[in-house]
């Protein structure tokens, strides 16, 4: 099966390549790599249809799928949701007109980020607009990975659920940042030598201990996610993207970096690009 | 690496004494008690998530739910005659390195020490 993979991910690990990965037509390298994954999930899983790649582990298991279907029913992630939309409609005026997509409606903001700023040469996540246009209005930020933010989080993307996820390259700089992203996907960064495409690209459906690994075709489409983990552990049980990030550096034993720092945003960037074509289901019930 | 291996050898030395005569323990060599401190300590090494967590991807008689990243580790002795191979395995010499394999390099990567590396294997052999 291995030997299906003839992705810019193998090449990446094999030869570090990602660098040069600056395209003349700028989103030819991008689509090369999304076009790839496609087809190595497909040749590994011939059954498992593409729109489901949005529900992770459970695409793989019909036990945990029956389970995670009736939490779905009456998720516990539901008052966030709530939570979030009372947040946002109290500092209406923040986002509105700030957040990218607000001009045609609260449903378009969460299907436009992350989107590459020429002005700045850096990824824009939503979280991280949802901090700039707060600060702007002059109020506080709120704290990265959970609470408010991921509320707020769990509300744009219930109001965007079903549209398709669209992260756009059209300039060297979005091609620099997919590339540094996918970077860091594939090399083995920690201790353990694991890249995050050990586990959840050429280990995806195998098990670590009692935890199925997810296939990365369709990782950002749920986020923020509740997981009983998180919630044993502290908070709400409700996190963002980059608050999973960190957990899964720790794994490697990696030092995590910087929450919304530059690599986790391009991280993300990349992420959300090989995710095109799916569909916005956040936010999600996880193991 | 060169004292890692030496370190391995005399590891191997006691092992090997100790199979030929497992009941009766020559002195200088290490007696039957200690040998099975140092494979319950292996198994401790082997077993806990902070340390060879081998049970997140390796199946082990006894060991519940084990992932199926690598292949099981059972009959050890019989597949690995020489002692060496299994700790050079472990340690992560370049020669028994596959690629892209999640098997971490124990002692390349300095996540255990040889001295864990051979009660680790103390243990396998038990397998
Ligand atoms: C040692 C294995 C391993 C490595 C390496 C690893 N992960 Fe994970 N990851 C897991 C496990 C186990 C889970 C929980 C089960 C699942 O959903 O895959 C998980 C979950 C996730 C999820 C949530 C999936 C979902 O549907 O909710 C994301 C996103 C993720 N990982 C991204 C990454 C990224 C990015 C990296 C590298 C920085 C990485 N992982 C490295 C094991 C790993
Ligand atoms: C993150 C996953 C992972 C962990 C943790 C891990 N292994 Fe492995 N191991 C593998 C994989 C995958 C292979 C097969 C490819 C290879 O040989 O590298 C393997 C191969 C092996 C082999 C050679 C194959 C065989 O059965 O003869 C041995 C021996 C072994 N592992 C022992 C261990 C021991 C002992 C530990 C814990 C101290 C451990 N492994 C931890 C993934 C892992």
């Amino acid at each position: 099966m291995k030997k299906t993979l003839s992705s810019a991910i193998a090449i990446a690990i094999a030869t570090s390549f990602g660098s040069q990965a600056i395209a003349v037509e700028h989103n030819a390298v991008a689509e090369q790599s999304r076009t790839d994954l496609i087809n190595y999930f497909q040749n590994k899983h011939p059954n498992r249809p593409f729109a489901d790649y949005i529900n992770g582990i459970y695409g793989y298991d019909e036990d945990r799928r029956m389970q995670w279907q009736a939490e779905e029913e009456f998720p516990q992630y539901e008052e966030f949701v709530e939570r979030g939309e009372e947040l946002f409609n109290r500092d209406l005026n923040a986002y509105m007109g700030c957040m990218v997509g607000s001009d045609r409606g609260v449903a378009h903001i969460r299907p436009s980020y992350p989107y590459f700023n020429e002005q700045t040469q850096q990824v824009v996540t939503l979280e991280g607009d949802i901090n700039r246009c707060r600060t702007e209005a002059g109020l506080k930020p709120f704290a990265w990975k959970r609470g408010d933010i991921a509320h707020v989080g769990a509300f744009l993307g219930y109001e965007a659920r079903g549209q398709k996820i669209n992260v756009v390259i059209d300039s060297p700089g979005a091609a620099a940042a997919f590339a540094a992203g996918e970077r860091e996907f594939a090399e083995p960064r920690g201790q353990l030598g694991l890249a995050c495409a050990s586990c959840h690209v050429y280990n995806a459906s195998r098990q670590a201990r009692s935890d199925i690994l997810s296939p990365v075709l369709g990782h950002v489409s749920h986020f923020p996610v509740w997981r009983g983990k998180w919630a044993r552990a502290s908070g709400d049980g409700l996190g963002t993207l980059h608050r999973r990030y960190e957990g899964c550096h720790k794994n490697m034993r990696h030092t995590a970096y910087e929450v919304q720092g530059e690599e986790y945003r391009n991280l993300e960037f990349w992420h959300a690009y090989i995710s095109n074509g799916l569909e916005i289901n956040a936010p999600s019930y996880r193991q | 690496m060169s004292q890692s291996r030496l370190k391995s050898v005399l590891g191997t030395l006691a092992v090997s004494a100790m199979l030929a005569t497992p009941m009766a323990v020559t002195a200088g060599e290490i007696s039957e008690e200690e040998m099975q401190q140092r494979i319950a300590q292996g198994k401790e090494l082997a077993w806990n998530r902070a340390q060879g967590n081998c049970l997140a991807c390796h199946m082990m008689p006894e060991g519940t739910s084990p992932g199926n990243i690598g292949p099981a580790l059972i009959a050890m002795q019989l597949r690995y005659p020489d002692r060496q191979k299994l700790f050079d395995k472990l340690w992560g010499v370049e020669e028994t390195e596959v690629k892209y394999s999640m098997m971490p390099l124990f002692g390349r990567h300095g996540i255990l020490s040889d001295e864990e590396i051979n009660l680790i294997v103390d243990y396998l052999y038990t397998l």
